[in-house]
């Protein structure tokens, strides 16, 4: 058992029977009224998708999982394949258990799986990855009032995203995985 | 440079919000309403139960110590102008609010409008609701073509003339539950229908409590759906600081305003009874003690105040999320110059 603190993004809980892990979650206060959570989640083992609004401070069932480090390997298809850090083992992982952060993966990440069983149903990424700029196209001067201050740079990995317009080709930069954002040089 | 990146990041939406909060201002100004300062540091904050005021102490010249807060919104010192003779009055102001998230649709620290109109009704404000947005949005075409923004930038909708709809909450019940509101207006049916739902409601539970649990997973989408939408006539254990109908007291003159599902303004007629309002007072105080909120001592000077306030209406509109929805900004954060996350951010 836990409450509305322990909500986050790969916590697993059951539901009237059922096992689902949180996928989202937004935190809402009307002020004049009650202060929710409403979060989405994923039925472990099926593609059921629901959303569910707990009220802050509420008990929530969450299932206790097991943590393990993998390091990411390669993908294929709708399959993404990690090393199992202790075993040695490839475990897969299907792309909807990953959702939208299979954009921040790269050959050789540590990352966190949660294991429900032997089932892998979330993975959690590092705060920051570091990438390498592949594209970056070059800083043009331009009027200032145009709002041009950034850029979109493509890093080793394929992923896009807005730079200050002072990056340059083959830096290494940080990305925020929680923000989706630059978060600096990655000397800096 | 974590911080002047985001600056530049949203550059434009910083610029835009600035002209959107020039043009709110001209909106009252041209409704000849007086704009009003309030002290952000007041003795006594708000005593809704889901707030949660900051602390501040100030000390005097000779060091002793005032426990102060900042205010969770500036009604309680509007309203105390009210009483002493301003007529329709606003004001542009930060409020705060501790154990809010620091980004998505809160930032701790965020900028409210608040305003009055004496001798009137949650209908004319609803008029100012939807004249302000028309008003805005119009405007801002205008600045957009002059400020020759990249790639013949729009905002999302450029006309909100006649785009909210009005629905009183009764009709939003029965529209997505087929239940009849009125049959749910005490807690017992409340809780009935929650346990019917499977929310697994708690015994101790508020019927405000049980009626958000329906309202957010039930209505919240419906919301969503109608995009623009006033909600109206609350159920009278939500009255807050709205008065009740003469002529039905089971509903509340209360209302708030949606924008695809989230929530921009809330609106009450206000409460001029000071004997009813300290009773509602205290059973906040009372409300706050059962969630193990810290309790705060009732402000009598507003009370006192209200013996004397002309009968009115208001309304808090939040305008950062009023800028959100102009812009199209799904993320509080992308129209504050350095939000909370970015204040504390390693």
């Amino acid at each position: 058992m836990g409450d509305t603190t322990d909500i986050k993004k790969g916590t697993v809980v059951r539901h009237n029977g059922q096992l689902f892990v949180i996928t989202s979650f937004q935190f809402v206060n009307p002020g004049k009224g009650q202060a929710f959570f409403k979060c989405k989640l994923k039925a472990i083992g099926g593609d059921k998708g629901m959303e569910i609004t707990y009220k802050s401070g509420e008990t929530i069932d969450t299932v206790q999982v097991q943590h393990t480090n993998l390091q990411y390997l390669y993908s294929s298809g709708d399959m993404y394949s990690f090393m199992n850090q202790s075993s040695y083992e490839t475990v897969d992982v299907s792309a909807d258990v990953l959702g939208d952060d299979s954009k921040f993966l790269k050959e050789g990440i540590d990352v966190v799986g949660s294991m429900q069983g032997e089932a892998i149903v979330a993975i959690q990424l590092p705060k920051k990855i570091s990438y390498k700029v592949v594209t970056a196209p070059p800083a043009v001067k331009g009027d200032s009032t145009s709002g041009n201050v950034t850029k979109e740079i493509e890093l080793d990995n394929g992923l896009k995203i807005q730079a200050p317009i002072f990056i340059k080709e083959g830096e290494e930069i940080v990305v925020n995985t929680e923000t989706g954002e630059y978060g600096g040089r990655a000397s800096e | 440079m974590n911080h002047t990146f985001h600056i530049s990041k949203n550059k434009s939406n910083l610029e835009l919000r600035s002209h959107i909060v020039r043009c709110i201002r001209e909106f009252f100004w041209d409704k000849n309403f007086l704009e009003v300062e309030t002290p952000l540091i007041v003795r006594y904050p708000g005593q809704e139960p889901n707030l949660s005021p900051m602390k501040v102490d100030i000390r005097d010249e000779l060091g002793k110590i005032f426990r102060g807060h900042l205010h969770t919104s500036p009604e309680y010192t509007m309203k105390k102008m009210l009483a002493s003779g301003f007529k329709n009055i606003f004001s542009i102001c930060k409020c705060f609010r501790n154990e809010e998230s620091f980004g998505g649709l809160h930032n701790p620290e965020f900028t409210m409008v608040e305003w009055y109109r004496v001798s009137s009704n949650i209908f004319e404000i609803m008029d100012d609701v939807e004249q302000v947005f028309a008003f805005v949005a119009e405007e801002m075409q205008t600045v957009i073509s002059n400020l020759k923004l990249e790639n013949n930038y729009q905002l999302p909708i450029t006309n909100y003339q006649n785009s909210f709809v009005r629905m009183q909450m009764r009709d939003l019940w029965k529209e997505v539950l087929d239940v009849d509101l009125d049959d749910y207006l005490n807690r017992d049916k409340m809780f009935e229908l929650c346990v019917q739902k499977k929310y697994n409601p708690k015994e101790d539970e508020s019927y405000e409590e049980l009626f958000y649990r329906v309202f957010l997973n039930e209505m919240e989408p419906k919301l969503r759906e109608i995009g623009n939408i006033i909600v109206y006539h609350y159920p009278a254990q939500m009255a807050a600081l709205s008065k009740l109908y003469d002529d039905d007291p089971r509903y509340a003159e209360r209302f708030e305003v949606y924008v695809d599902g989230m929530e921009i303004a809330n609106a009450f007629s206000e409460l001029t009874d000071a004997g009813e309002q300290l009773k509602r007072l205290q059973d906040e105080q009372e409300e706050r003690r059962r969630l193990g909120k810290e309790i705060y001592d009732i402000d009598m000077e507003f009370i006192e105040s209200l013996r004397n306030m002309p009968e009115c209406a208001g309304i808090a509109l939040g305008v950062d999320r009023f800028v959100q929805v102009l812009l199209g900004c799904k993320n509080i954060n992308d129209v504050l110059v350095l939000p909370m996350s970015k204040l504390f951010s390693s």
